[in-house]
């Protein structure tokens, strides 16, 4: 009884003008976007390779004294993330590359700059198509799933029958999906052959798993707007009211509600720009520079200030051994001292940012389609995990070049009580052809798992709690 | 109410010979949430190869019964049995042996003819037919071969009607409910629509059909029932009928309906 619900809803929708619509839709839609994404990412990957040949060139002809004078500045690249296809998520706003030099890390330009101007509207990639095509289409095709029979008349001829409500409820559900997702598998089988074609490295790695979950994904998504669709037709009388009701519902969940946690966290937790904080670390180095080079002035004229001439160029007078151990604990005391204060900057920006980012999260998480597009991202390489772990490159790489590089050449200021200057350079040898590689640790499937339970679970919620509403309304509904 | 004309009658007394009726009210009602009485401990029992006519005006509550039967609406008191299932307690098994036609047959206008009724015909339990099967019930009802294969959308009240019955012949079930069939069917289409009816009769059907058509409800009708405000005021079988003019009856009803509500 089941299997002839099932069907007859996939035959119906077959029959309907909808279906070849939306065939039509996906098979234009989904593997256009993947073939034109695969063409960007391509040339992407190419412009990468060569600047990383470029920058490495570049690192080897490095000299000791280019260190010495300050000049020296290491770039490091991010590989763009395969399935970038798939979704852009943050590709075209992360800096696709940072600069490290003895002041630090700074981010270069991102890609998003060579973009079109068409772009601020959003680029058109699979989650895109997803998110606001599909599942406006997946809501228009629940939309007479239940008001549709009732409006016709036809669902008081399936219950004059020996038919549990249930087994309707759940083979229209079932129907009805299959034959909104049967092209849309198509459509992404097709997309997925135009990758092989164009020598996407499909293979590598974990890639096919990946592309597995995304699209499982996608259909979970899918399936959770269509038992949505499906609650709401099951409320209604007629599907002109499940219509208008549906795009109310779409227009909230997919528009207003993502923007709506990002200015409510915005105004709960204010966050100071990337900007300020920059600028306040910039003073506050330059200050505790100028106390070190104080108090080393202090220091030297102290000590040589009534020794024989000579002793400070002589290595083994007691006043040099002094100097260079006292000297020594200064530099490194206020090398600590920045790094805490800056650290602790830092820290508190961190903090700040990441309470104001989980507010706007955890709000958007209402929105299936936010949940959606957090996750696949995530899957993807592009999205918030990428953030945070190329963030962490940036931090060990810099931290590595520093002890490979940057900390082998010292420079050393004193300001004199005299009002005096005086810069002097300690150096160590360097192998510029041994310099550490920037590297970003790939987050596992398992990592990305971890890190998106919330919106896995906003996932499940929005999967089952329309469907136990549509199965309560549909099992209560008065047939007359 | 000892009066034949006006009150409950206790026809099973006639029937004893047959010891199980298909379709059986017992004393049922039906009051809406809005207070509204629609049916008021109606009895009625339809035998094998018996056609039961319920006559009366809109709200009497014909349609209301109905649905209790398919248990599409609970009864406030009183039960509904077909074949001696008891409909609220086991609605599912009940419905195994009852087929109904509204009167806007409602089928799925994408299908074809046949499609409409493989897909209902399954939902009756007839899920080994062949294509002929189905055919030959097409036949049955006169429904146009040309019409077999084409879809529904198109099709016209009359030929509508017949998929409707053709969907009830199809699922054989020993009882058949059939809410105002002939309203709205022009004279040859209700004509071959009694034909049919008739038919159905003869193969042992307990048949209970709601209807404004006195003429045709006395044609077809082995017996005929008048219902108003939820009360069956009036039966008569088909002999009695003979020597009565149940237009006549049925006007004398409605108007003291009328007058008791002025």
């Amino acid at each position: 009884m089941w299997k002839t619900i099932v069907k007859k809803e996939i035959l119906e929708n077959i029959l309907s003008y909808r279906f070849p619509l939306f065939g039509l839709i996906a098979m234009l839609l989904i593997p256009l976007g993947m073939y034109v994404n695969q063409l960007e990412y391509t040339k992407r990957v190419r412009d990468y390779e060569e600047q990383v040949r470029l920058a490495t060139e570049a690192a080897s002809s490095l000299k000791l004294q280019d260190v010495m004078a300050g000049t020296v500045s290491i770039k490091g690249f991010r590989r763009p993330a395969p399935l970038s296809v798939y979704t852009r998520g943050f590709e075209g706003t992360l800096p696709r590359y940072y600069e490290f030099t003895q002041e630090g890390a700074k981010p270069g330009e991102s890609s998003s700059g060579e973009e079109s101007i068409l772009s601020v509207q959003g680029k058109v990639d699979f989650v895109f198509l997803v998110q606001m095509v599909l599942s406006l289409i997946a809501l228009l095709f629940a939309s007479d799933v239940i008001a549709g029979e009732k409006e016709a008349g036809t669902l008081r001829a399936m219950l004059s029958n020996r038919l549990p409500r249930d087994a309707v409820l759940t083979g229209k559900v079932a129907g009805g999906f299959l034959a909104l997702w049967a092209p849309f598998t198509a459509a992404f089988l097709v997309g997925l052959l135009l990758l092989i074609l164009g020598a996407f490295p499909i293979f590598g790695g974990d890639t096919p798993a990946r592309i597995l979950v995304v699209f499982l994904a996608a259909s979970v998504f899918l399936l959770a707007y269509f038992t949505l669709g499906t609650m709401i037709s099951a409320s209604s009388s007629k599907t002109r009211t499940a219509l208008v009701a549906i795009l109310l519902i779409w227009a909230f969940f997919q528009l207003i509600m993502p923007k709506i946690s990002d200015m409510v966290a915005a105004l709960v937790h204010p966050v100071r720009t990337e900007t300020q904080v920059s600028l306040e670390k910039s003073l506050l180095a330059g200050s505790l520079g100028m106390e070190t080079a104080r108090e080393l002035g202090r220091q030297y004229d102290l000590i040589f200030g009534t020794a024989p001439k000579g002793a400070a160029d002589d290595e083994k007078s007691p006043e040099r051994i002094k100097w260079d151990a006292l000297k020594a604990g200064i530099e490194q005391g206020a090398k600590e001292r920045k790094a805490q204060q800056l650290g602790a900057i830092d820290e508190t920006y961190r903090q700040q940012k990441r309470r104001q980012q989980d507010l706007a999260v955890n709000l958007s998480l209402v929105s299936p389609s936010a949940a959606f597009a957090r996750f696949v991202a995530d899957v993807c390489g592009t999205g918030e995990l990428e953030r945070t772990k190329y963030a962490e490159a940036v931090q060990a790489h810099a931290r590595a070049l520093d002890g490979a590089l940057f900390s082998k050449v010292k420079r050393t200021l004193m300001i004199h009580p005299s009002g005096g200057t005086s810069l002097g350079f300690s150096a160590q040898p360097v192998d510029f052809k041994a310099l550490p590689q920037f590297t970003i640790a790939p987050a596992s499937l398992a990592d990305v798992f971890k890190a998106n339970w919330k919106s896995l679970l906003s996932l499940a919620f929005w999967l089952i709690a329309p469907f136990a509403a549509a199965y309560v309304r549909f099992i209560k509904y008065d047939v007359r | 109410m000892s009066d034949k004309d006006q009150g409950q009658v206790p026809f099973e007394e006639e029937q004893m010979t047959d010891p199980k009726p298909i379709l059986k009210a017992d004393d049922l009602s039906k009051r809406y949430e809005d207070g509204v009485l629609a049916v008021d401990h109606l009895n009625l029992s339809i035998y094998p190869g018996e056609v039961y006519c319920l006559l009366g005006a809109n709200g009497a509550g014909k349609t209301t019964t109905i649905n209790l039967f398919l248990n599409f609406i609970p009864p406030t008191t009183g039960t509904c049995f077909i074949n001696g299932i008891d409909v609220t307690k086991d609605p599912l098994e009940a419905k195994k042996y009852i087929a109904f036609v509204s009167e806007n047959v409602m089928l799925y206008g994408n299908f074809t003819a046949r499609q409409n009724l493989d897909f209902f015909a399954k939902l009756g339990g007839k899920t080994d037919l062949a294509k002929n099967d189905y055919y030959q019930v097409m036949h049955r009802v006169s429904l146009q071969e040309k019409a077999f294969d084409q879809r529904v959308k198109n099709f016209s009240k009359g030929m509508r009607q017949k998929l409707g019955i053709a969907i009830a012949v199809i699922k054989d079930a020993p009882g058949i409910l059939l809410d105002e069939p002939t309203s709205g069917l022009d004279p040859k289409a209700a004509t071959e629509f009694l034909e049919i009816m008739a038919e159905l009769k003869k193969e042992g059907k307990a048949i209970l059909m709601s209807t404004h058509d006195i003429f045709r409800a006395k044609e077809i009708g082995d017996r005929v029932g008048i219902m108003r405000e939820g009360r069956l005021v009036m039966e008569r079988t088909r002999e009695e009928l003979q020597h009565e003019d149940l237009n006549k009856i049925y006007i004398d009803y409605m108007k003291s309906a009328e007058q008791a509500a002025a």
